[in-house]
């Protein structure tokens, strides 16, 4: 047995016993020690960087580690094997920082004003917010020697009363808790249940004050998870926080996950990773803040992709990814908060938004139906700028859907200094041609250094350095100047922030092979939405409405985006970004009844096509992945100031 | 009444690209309708045929090649005499053996022989390198300035190095550049559109947009062929309106039809033949999708194939 220290950068020393020969990112999964793999530990994405301070290590040597830094002690934790004691040092990366939980202040009127905004807008849809929950204050007469009738008796008699049922069903969690909750308060209590028909389910007993019933909707992306609490009836947020996805180290995308999913315990080491390690705290935090009892969260709504709702449950997600691609469920009902574990009432039902395919959700379900494209006459077009991009096209006759593997470019993926939008990440970014200087914000307080780039600030960076003319059509740097630097094979990088500059004391940059990601990733998105338009026989101008979804920053500034060729070329006023839709979509399936039945006939409505076997998808995808476009006639509006 | 065919020229024409200097000098492109579609408009300049002579070309075994080269010993020896062959209409120099992965051989090497062939003949010339990135920028910007004022063309610059290789060949020495890229008509139109980025004027461009012998993938570059001719005629997509010239022979010649021995395989008859077989099927099917040019080898598949195009103009 040797002992291993991880020495964290910016935290608490972690400590664990390993055997001969271990492997030490294993071990750091083991320990819950957030290392960066996206590529799941194949050696191959180089993010996994550890310095040995002590001790020793067998390690294969990587081309991601040069000799000065090998020399320093710098190895790839997935080619280590441990044979001895061992001291080792993890930085604090961009990609750290992602795993970072984050509780939005809600004083912040936009936070609250877009949970409003779809409450008022399901509403005019015709879909009325309300649920069969109710919280019933009875009050029963004491039993006295001359009054003999059991607890159960008199609860169920006003239960009936109150609720206008003939059938009440107590199950045993509340059976346990009746005798002690009636006589404390005197037979004067709050009974807390879900009316179906002619039957009160009674799921809790409370005080007479107690009266406050919550739901929850968890948004649970590849890369993030965001959660709201609300209050069920009135739909007020109580609380609103967002995480990194616990399942990040075992790979960046779904498909590693799924992978990682199919070893040997790995649907219990999947299922931890994002219940145990990320939901439970998420909520933990959220009722803390809110101050509220985690059992007084009474619905559940969760909106996932397919394959992060199969691993949430525990179900094998192996047939999502091998052809023919089927799911082991588009939509479930009957799932309950103690199947999985979730701090709330062990009865609430947990909602999943339906999936419609393996590589469109119950997040774009769910985001479908709070961009209400569903009851609008005119074609509307709604993107989900994720982990991966998700489309959806139509208006209230029809749908269409696909999704486009533009990889997690967008959410701070596979971009060198990329990171999620959470405190330290460049949001906005403007650039002067001259010069080349820099002007950026950054989210946070107004001290906060930067650390990183957010999608959105990748958009603004690339346009800028795009219109400046300082890169080239297909992201090469074509400008020289003290903002731009070569390594010594020649890659060139725009320099937003210096070691003195940033956070953590690392360079903040962009260089060709992020902008190369960036591009064909936005190369994806154009392409899908030309290819779903042609499917249809419709061009981009008749679309009347885009929706722009995703937690890719506060906000896209929208003319960068067309000005780079993500968007098609239409007027910037037909733009509307609508943040995290599938988090909306959650709330408003959690506090109505109605939006839920109407995620459903949605979802089963919507047509999906598959782009990987679309003949003219490739072609369209190779002339995206141009700044702006191969066909500049498409974008007369992108400039590029020579 | 008499039947007049309606003919269907387009407003849009190939760029002319003139090669080489004086009385040799060829023009490529410059027509407004398909390939060979001499009933629609007439074809001011036919298809060229450009002869590949390689820096190893003494180690060529094949009987024609050998009886026709007789004698020849330096670079400049074959230039001369494959001047002499019926149906070329420029030099093309090949030099493979520059590439550092094999022989190998210096720049200054390749230059001296370039110039040497520049001063024995007066056939516009073309110079191939050997398809390292780095080798290629630095052998082309010293072949474009030893050979300054000869209007040669460079193949090819590619998405890497097109930069170094646009500004010295073309904005520096004046020559023109051939780009080149794999069988994609938007790859091809994105390299095209950064050429002219540096600064490389549209008439200073042909394009290679990517080649395999017959039987090798070729229903690939046909396809690129007509809808890069089709953008360029049908839709006036001036990022694709330049000449393309086909390195016909430096494919076909590696290919198992023409390697294979005749122990090796007794069944597929003469090994010449099958070489030269491959050779002009390859021309052939690459003028008839649209090239303005092929480089070939043999004098017996440039014979036929010029037979081919004076028929057809």
């Amino acid at each position: 047995m040797y002992k291993i220290t991880f020495q964290i950068e910016g935290g608490n020393p972690v400590v664990i016993e390993a055997n001969d020969g271990d492997n030490l990112l294993e071990l750091a999964r083991r320990a819950n020690v957030a290392i960066d793999a996206p590529c799941s530990g194949n050696g191959s994405c180089g993010k996994c960087r550890v310095k040995i301070l002590s001790g020793e290590v067998q390690s294969v040597p990587s081309r991601h580690i040069s000799q000065a830094e090998y020399e320093e002690g710098w190895r790839l934790s997935c080619g280590c094997k441990v044979v001895g004691d061992l001291e080792v040092l993890v930085p604090d990366i961009a990609s750290a920082y992602q795993s970072r939980m984050k509780t939005a202040d809600l004083s912040s009127p936009e936070e609250v004003a877009l949970f409003d905004a779809i409450q008022k807008d399901v509403c005019e849809a015709g879909i009325a917010f309300g649920t069969n929950f109710m919280a019933l204050d009875l009050t029963m007469t004491e039993p006295t020697l001359d009054d003999t009738m059991p607890d159960i008796e008199r609860l169920t008699w006003a239960v009936q009363e109150a609720a206008q049922v003939e059938e009440v069903k107590i199950p045993a969690q509340v059976m346990i808790k009746m005798a002690s909750t009636l006589r404390e308060n005197g037979f004067h209590i709050c009974a807390k249940g879900q009316k179906e028909g002619s039957c009160f389910q009674v799921l809790d007993l409370c005080a007479p004050e107690d009266t406050r019933m919550y739901a929850a909707a968890i948004d649970i992306g590849t890369t993030t998870v965001s959660a709201v609490v609300a209050d069920l009836e009135s739909g007020k947020i109580v609380a609103k926080g967002s995480s990194g996805n616990g399942q990040i180290r075992f790979g960046a995308d779904v498909i590693n996950r799924i992978i990682e999913q199919g070893k040997p315990g790995g649907k219990k080491k999947l299922q931890d990773a994002v219940i145990k390690e990320t939901l439970v705290p998420v909520l933990g935090n959220l009722c803390k803040s809110a101050e509220i009892s985690a059992k007084s969260i009474f619905q559940i709504c969760i909106a996932a992709n397919t394959t992060m709702n199969h691993l949430l449950v525990g179900v094998d997600a192996e047939p999502v990814r091998m052809e023919p691609y089927i799911p082991s469920f588009f939509s479930w009902k009957g799932l309950l908060a103690r199947d999985l574990k979730l701090p709330a009432n062990p009865l609430a039902p947990v909602i999943i938004a339906p999936n419609i395919g393996s590589y469109v959700g119950g997040d774009i379900t769910a985001g479908v139906f709070a961009s209400l494209i569903w009851s609008k006459p005119e074609f509307s077009l709604f993107i989900d700028l994720g982990t991966n991009g998700e489309l959806a096209f139509g208006n209230q006759d029809f749908l269409m859907s696909c999704a486009c593997s533009a990889g997690p470019a967008f959410e701070g993926g596979d971009i060198s200094c990329g990171m999620r939008a959470t405190d330290g990440a460049i949001e906005a970014a403007v650039i002067d041609k001259q010069t080349m200087e820099p002007t950026f914000s950054v989210v946070g307080s107004q001290e906060q250094k930067p650390v990183g780039l957010c999608g959105s600030g990748i958009i603004d960076t690339i346009s800028e350095l795009f219109r400046c003319g300082i890169i080239n059509a297909k992201g090469q740097f074509v400008r020289d100047g003290a903002r731009v630097a070569r390594d010594k094979y020649g890659m060139g990088r725009y320099i937003l922030a210096t070691a003195a500059e940033s956070a953590t004391e690392r360079e903040i940059s962009l260089n060709e092979v992020d902008i190369d990601n960036f591009i064909r990733a936005k190369g994806a998105i154009f392409s899908a939405i030309e290819t779903l338009l042609n499917s249809v026989d419709l061009t981009t101008e008749e679309i009347e409405t885009v929706y722009v979804a995703g937690g890719i920053g506060s906000g896209i500034n929208m003319k960068n985006a067309v000005n780079i060729g993500m968007f098609p070329d239409i007027p910037l006023e037909k733009f509307h970004y609508i943040g995290n839709s599938s988090l909306t979509g959650a709330y408003a399936m959690a506090l109505s009844n109605q939006a839920e039945e109407k995620v459903e006939e949605v979802a089963k409505n919507m047509t999906y096509m598959e782009l990987s076997t679309h003949p003219g998808y490739m072609d369209s995808f190779v002339a995206a992945c141009f700044l702006p476009h191969t066909n500049r006639s498409l974008f007369p509006n992108s400039i590029q100031e020579l | 009444m008499s039947f007049a065919p309606k003919t269907q020229a387009f407003n849009a024409k190939i760029n002319a690209v003139t090669l080489g200097t004086g009385d040799k000098a060829v023009v490529l492109g410059g027509q407004n309708v398909l390939p060979f579609y001499t009933f629609d408009a007439a074809i001011e300049n036919a298809p060229k045929i450009g002869v590949e002579i390689t820096d190893t070309a003494k180690e060529w075994t094949a009987p024609g090649l050998t009886e026709f080269y007789a004698g020849c010993e330096t670079m400049a020896d074959f230039a001369k005499k494959a001047e002499t062959m019926e149906g070329a209409d420029f030099l093309v120099l090949h030099f493979e053996s520059a590439d550092p992965n094999g022989a190998n051989r210096s720049v200054e090497d390749c230059v001296a022989d370039a110039k040497a062939v520049a001063e024995a003949v007066t056939m516009p010339i073309a110079i191939m390198g050997c398809k390292n990135v780095e080798k290629d920028s630095e052998l082309f910007a010293k072949i474009s300035e030893a050979l300054q004022g000869k209007n040669i063309v460079v193949l090819s610059a590619r998405e890497e190095n097109y930069k170094t290789v646009g500004a010295s060949a073309a904005l520096a020495y004046g020559q023109k550049v051939g780009a080149e890229t794999a069988d994609d008509i938007n790859l091809a139109k994105q390299l095209n559109i950064m050429m002219k980025g540096v600064g490389v004027a549209a008439d200073s461009i042909v394009m290679n947009i990517g080649t395999a012998a017959v039987g090798y993938g070729y229903e690939y570059v046909a396809s690129t062929l007509d809808r890069v001719r089709a953008a360029a005629l049908a839709q006036s997509d001036a990022d694709l309106q330049m000449p393309i010239i086909a390195p016909v022979s430096a494919d076909t010649w590696g290919v198992k039809e023409s390697v294979a021995t005749e122990e090796d395989a007794p069944e597929w008859g003469n090994q010449e033949e099958r070489a030269i077989g491959m050779e002009i099927s390859t021309a052939a099917a690459n003028l008839t999708g649209g090239a303005d040019a092929v480089i070939m080898r043999h004098p017996a598949a440039i014979a036929t194939i010029k037979k081919f195009i004076t028929e057809l103009v």
